[in-house]
Formats: C-alpha cells, structure tokens, sequence
C-alpha cells in the first residue's frame, strides 16, 4: 500500500465571466483537482442556501460553476456581485459531506462496447487495437488486466452531472501522479450502448442512454443511472441516481454475474449496494489509500 | 410532351438511395408512376420522401445524391406523355 | 382533443421550458423562439406558459374534434382549415370536424400553434416540454405522429373574446432579419488565435441540416487556439477543456461551432467562446439549414438593453390584445 499523499492545490483567482445576458460561468481553475472540485461544490450549496430571487439553475461542474438567472428579475451584474460574496465567505477547510458509497458492477470487454467500437475504428488513434489496449499502452501498463486493475484498485468520486441527465463525471481518487489520462475519440462515435464505462481526459463515465460520445469505451454495468419514470427501487427521489460528492466503486464482474444483475434491474427488484459515511476531505488527502481502503470496507462489510 | 418538375419540400441535403449500400430510387429514363418515391431530403436527421406528381419518365436528376438542396429547388425533371 | 393525422418533419409540445434541473443534465427544452411563443398565447387569451405546438418545417395535420380558437406565429407556413386559407398572428376560430392542414415553411423554420386553453399534457417536473432525449414531457415525450391526441385545456371553448386578436404587420419581428445575432464573446475566447478570435466575428456561418433542438451546428472557416500544455484533466486536444457547464446559447468548438440551444447537452469538454444573448437565440432558431449567420460582439450592457427593448415591444402587442 501506498503511503502518498494528495498535495494541497493552491487555487488561483476565480475567473467570472458573463455567458450572454442569463448565465454567470465562475473557472475556479483551468487544471482538475479535488480542492476545485470541492470548492465549486462548497460554493454552488451556498448559492442554492441563500435562495436568490431570479436565479433558476445552480450547476456545479468539475473545477468551474455556472448559474443561469432571469434577467427580468435580477441583473446579471448583481448575480455576479452575490456569487463573488459568497465565494469570499466559503470556505472548504472544515468542509465535509455525508458521501453515499456505491457498489458499480462492471463487466469489462463486454461484447456491445466491443461491437461498437469496432464500427468506429476509423475514429479512433488507433484502429489497429481496442480502447483498452490503447489506453494501457499510453498510461505505461504492460497489460490490459493491469491497467483494469488500476482502474478499479481505488474509488472514483463523481464530480459533476451533466451531459445528458444522470451521467456522473468521476475523478479517481488517487495522487495525481497514479491518475490515468486518456484523449477523447478524435471523431465523435454517432452511437455508444447505454450504460457503457468510458473514459477520457482523466473521468470516468456512465452513459445512462444510447446516444453520441467521444470516451474510450472499456465495458458495461447492468444497473441503471436514469429511470425517467422514477420506478426502480433508489430513484424515488429523483430520476437520477448519482450526486456530485458520491463515491462510485467499480467492481470486475463475470457475464453470469452480469446477467444476474441485469435481470433483478428489469425485473425492477434490484437495489442498490450502497452505505453512507462522513467524508473528510483533510483524512484523504493526508492518505488516500488508506482511507478508500476504510471506505470500501464500509461498503462490503 | 410536357415537363413537370420535383422540387425539394424543405431546405436539407437530397438522397438518391433509400441508404448508401442501396440502389438509387430512379435513373433517368426510367418509368414512374404518380406517388413512386424518387428521392428524399434529410433535415435534422428526419428523411422526407419526395414522390413523383405523375406518371411519366425520368428526364433529368439535376442533383447529386447528398447534395444540399434549397425549399423550392427543382431535383428530378418527369417527362409526360 | 385535436387528433393527429399527419405529424409533420418535427412537431413537439413546448412551453416556456423547465427549470431548475440543469445540475442534473436536464436541459430547459421549451420553445426555441420563444418570442412568437408567447405572442401565440397572447392571441388566444392564454398565460405566458401555456403549452403550444412548436412545427418545424413540414407542419402537422390536425383534426379538432371540439371548438377551438387557435393562433398562430413564427416562421410563414402556409395553412389552411378544410381548404380555407388561415391568417397568421390572428386568433381564428376552428368547429369541431375541421381539419387544419399546413405546408412547408416558406420563411423561417418553427411556427407556433398555441390553442385557448392551452394542450393539456401531463407537466413533468414542473413543465409541458417535450424532451425528446430522454423521453419526457409533450407527449409520450416524443414528436407527435399520426394518431396522437392531444387533450385541449379547459377555457378554450369560451374564447369569443379573443376573437378579434390579431397583431398588426409591425409590430411582429421577421423571422429572417438580415443582421447579425448578437453575442457576447468571452468564456474560453482567449483560448483562440487573434485571427480566429476575429474571425469568429467577421465570417459568416452557414446552418448545417443536422441543426436541432439540441444544438445549431455551423459551417465556415476553421478556427484556431493557441497551442499550450493542456491543463490536467482537460484532455489533449487543444479545443479541450476540463469539463464544463454549457450556458444556453453558448458557441463551442468542437472543430466547427455549434451553438447550444434548448434541447441542450448541459456540459462538456469543449471550449466555448461566447454566448447568443437571449433574445437572438429566438432569431438564431427561425433560421433555416443552409442560410448564413454572422456574429455581432456586444457588450453586456447593450444586451441587457435588447432585452428590455424586446420586453416592451411584447408588452405592448399583449397589452394591444384581450385577454
């Protein structure tokens, strides 16, 4: 085990920039990180806390923020003195949030990702090799088995929803010196299967519809991430499971346990495998891998 | 003899082929009859079959199948008889 | 009820759209211009948010099988019930039996039907918007087709006295203005070369056929960023950035621009470099695939400006109209 550290990343000064006359986008900065993460997280709470008259969406992303307000109703330029308040008055270091940890069955090299991105070699760097192969050779793996390894070996946090409705963004929760970075498809596929696993940049995805998508595609979770008509068991709240601060563990599961799965999901008996803790950012960066070692124990024990 | 035209519904791109392993809908020279498709155009991903307006024979085809074609813009030209 | 005989190119129930949902990637949807949406409403005697057809191109064929009084605005399609011309920018009464039966759209890309009494679907989430992605809102949350029925909100049968509505010639917005669509450039435009920033300006764009609810994708010179090391977890390509929110009307730039509009995906990793102000994405909308757009950089000031303008200019037609 592994006794790294995640340094501190020091935020530069956030960049507010006015998206027409209705929105306010906020890069808290250019580069990925937890603390940026965390602070677009602590602040866009905030927002949503003081209940702005005017303002209709509060969207968190990964390092950044955007608002979207009627401008009827309150001036873009106030939106952007109230956000620059707020963003003096957050503060993450006695940041903490009741996280949900999620147990995500994957099947790796599953035959529908394979089958698609066989049809779009042509868009890929290499059409000679798969999406696994591809991205092992350039993360430094001998092996696929390897590099699937690494991907599963620790936890990914889900950092931004968005996209399409339920798709979770989620960053590794490792040093940056053990995080895997990966380029999109040079060409947008015009076709990826539901609930694929992709990756791209340093995030992993699930793809809740068939639809376009650019990430590398490496396999396939029975369970669902949108139900839109809100009936399977987790999703009486809302028709999208995972939430920014939720910890996703991907789990290599064999065809039968695939199968398995996927029948308790349609037959609409499946339910989740999840357990909730208090996540404190300080104790993770201090030991990542300690830490997910706890987290997972809280989940499967 | 008489000359009718085909013109493009809407503005979008004109197929010759039902899809692109497929024959063309019609040749010049071809016979067809009144309602035959003998084309489509593609917008927004939806197709629209253009039909012929009569009975009659294909005289000229004055697109290029995925060419881009304006509302009103004559495509295939139908010799009566 | 209003039955559905012929569906059309791309006919959806649309209101003002649904809000508060983008964190979860669930785009507004709503009336792409919503402009000439709300002038329908205000013909028949509707609130602001009722829910209207939205006809793309090739209009629907509707059969009403109660009293109606309709309107309807955006781009010129011809229409015509059981064989009779119907005015635009007018409400018209319909009997039940009639069917009315529109063209392709001569000028323009979406035309309005709003119906007294608004289309009584079921609201999701707070609103009538049909999301087509997904699958919710309108109807079965999908465009209408041959043999839909559309139920009709209570209030449309006493319509008389909106009978006489109609907005004069002037005060209705054309639907193809010759001038640019204004924006307000910023977000990630440092990202591009002086050349290409200007460019974004100066060139004009051309709408490909594959524009839609989701996004207005253009064609024209090929932009250019400045070559840099990519910050991490932004990706390699130099149009990469680590992921975002997309504001509504904002350009991005895979390789070509495409213009994020109602049906939107919510965020990405795409550079953008400006946002249509609100009141062009309802000029942006009425255009047509193969017309050309160009880009006007305002200010923000001058934006706000437009949109009080437009305010007023709608206040006064709602206010020149019975309720």
């Amino acid at each position: 085990m592994s006794d790294a550290r995640i340094e501190r990343t020091e935020l530069p000064d956030a960049r507010y920039e006015h998206g027409g006359d209705d929105h306010v986008f906020v890069e808290l900065d250019e580069s990925m990180s937890f603390d940026a993460n965390f602070r677009a997280m602590a602040i866009t709470q905030q927002i949503r806390e003081r209940d702005i008259e005017g303002i209709n969406e509060i969207a968190p992303a990964n390092a950044s923020y955007m608002v979207q307000f009627d401008p009827d109703v309150i001036r873009p330029e106030s939106v952007l003195g109230e956000l620059r308040e707020i963003a003096a008055e957050t503060d993450i270091e006695e940041y903490s949030w009741e996280t949900r940890i999620i147990d995500v069955p994957v099947l790796f090299r599953d035959p529908w990702t394979h089958e698609t991105l066989m049809e779009f070699r042509d868009r890929h760097q290499t059409p000679d090799s798969t999406d696994l192969e591809y991205s092992a050779e350039l993360n430094g793996f001998d092996s696929v088995e390897a590099f699937i390894d690494a991907f599963v070996s620790a936890p990914h946090m889900v950092t931004m929803v968005g996209f399409v409705p339920g798709l979770p963004w989620c960053f590794q929760m490792v040093p940056q010196e053990d995080q895997m970075e990966v380029p999109k498809y040079k060409q947008p596929r015009t076709d990826t299967p539901s609930r694929t696993i992709g990756f791209g940049g340093a995030f992993s995805v699930i793809y809740p519809v068939q639809g376009a998508g650019g990430y590398q595609m490496y396999g396939r979770t029975p369970i669902e991430v949108l139900d839109v008509d809100q009936e399977l068991p987790g999703f009486e709240e809302s028709m999208v499971f995972p939430n920014p601060g939720d910890i996703l563990n991907y789990r290599p599961v064999d065809r039968e346990e695939y199968d398995a799965v996927r029948e308790r999901v349609e037959a609409g008996t499946y339910e989740y495998d999840t357990a909730t803790a208090e996540f404190e950012p300080d104790e993770f960066f201090e030991s990542p891998y300690e830490y997910n070692e706890r987290l997972s124990e809280v989940l499967y024990e | 003899m008489a000359t009718e035209s085909v013109t493009a519904p809407m503005p979008g791109v004109f197929y010759r082929r039902p899809d692109p392993e497929e024959p063309p809908f019609v040749e010049v020279g071809d016979e067809v009859t009144e309602g035959e498709k003998v084309g489509l155009v593609g917008v927004m991903k939806n197709f629209h079959d253009i039909n012929a307006p009569t009975d009659g024979t294909i005289a000229a085809i004055n697109f290029e199948n995925e060419e881009a074609v304006e509302a009103g813009d004559e495509v295939i030209e139908i010799e009566t008889a | 009820m209003m039955r559905i005989l012929e569906g059309g190119t791309s006919t959806t129930v649309q209101d003002l759209g649904r809000f508060g949902q983008y964190h979860i990637g669930m785009p507004p949807s709503g009336a792409m211009d919503q402009f000439s949406h709300r002038v329908a409403n205000a013909l028949v005697g509707n609130d602001e948010d009722a829910a209207a057809l939205e006809m793309t191109y090739q209009g629907s064929t509707i059969e009403f099988t109660e009293d109606a009084v309709i309107a309807l605005t955006g781009a010129e399609m011809p229409v015509e019930l059981d064989g009779e011309p119907v005015p635009m920018y007018s409400a018209v009464r319909v009997e039940a039996g009639q069917t009315l039966d529109a063209e392709f759209a001569t000028e323009g890309a979406r035309t309005y039907l709003a119906v007294a009494g608004g289309i009584d679907v079921p609201e999701v989430m707070g609103s009538r918007s049909t999301y087509t992605l997904v699958g919710i809102g309108g109807l079965e949350g999908r465009t209408l087709q041959e043999g839909d029925e559309l139920p009709v909100g209570d209030g449309g049968a006493d319509a008389e006295a909106v009978l006489g509505n109609s907005v004069a010639e002037e005060r209705v917005a054309g639907v193809a203005p010759e001038e640019g669509v204004r924006v307000i450039v910023g977000l990630f435009d440092y990202r591009l070369t002086d050349e290409s920033r200007a460019e974004l300006t100066d060139a004009e764009w051309t709408v490909t056929p594959e524009a839609d609810r989701v996004g207005y994708r253009l064609e024209g010179p090929e932009l250019d960023f400045v070559e840099r090391e990519q910050p991490f977890g932004a990706g390699t390509d130099p149009s990469n950035v680590v992921d975002v929110g997309y504001p509504i009307g904002s350009i991005q730039l895979p390789q070509q621009p495409i213009v994020v509009m109602r049906d939107a995906v919510t965020g990405g990793g795409y550079a953008t470099v400006g946002t249509v102000i609100s009141t062009d994405r309802d000029v942006l909308a009425q255009r047509r695939t193969h017309e050309t757009v160009s880009f006007e950089a305002v200010t923000l000031e001058e934006a706000v400006e437009a949109r009080t303008a437009r305010n007023e200019r709608l206040e006064a037609i709602v206010e020149s109209l019975d309720p």
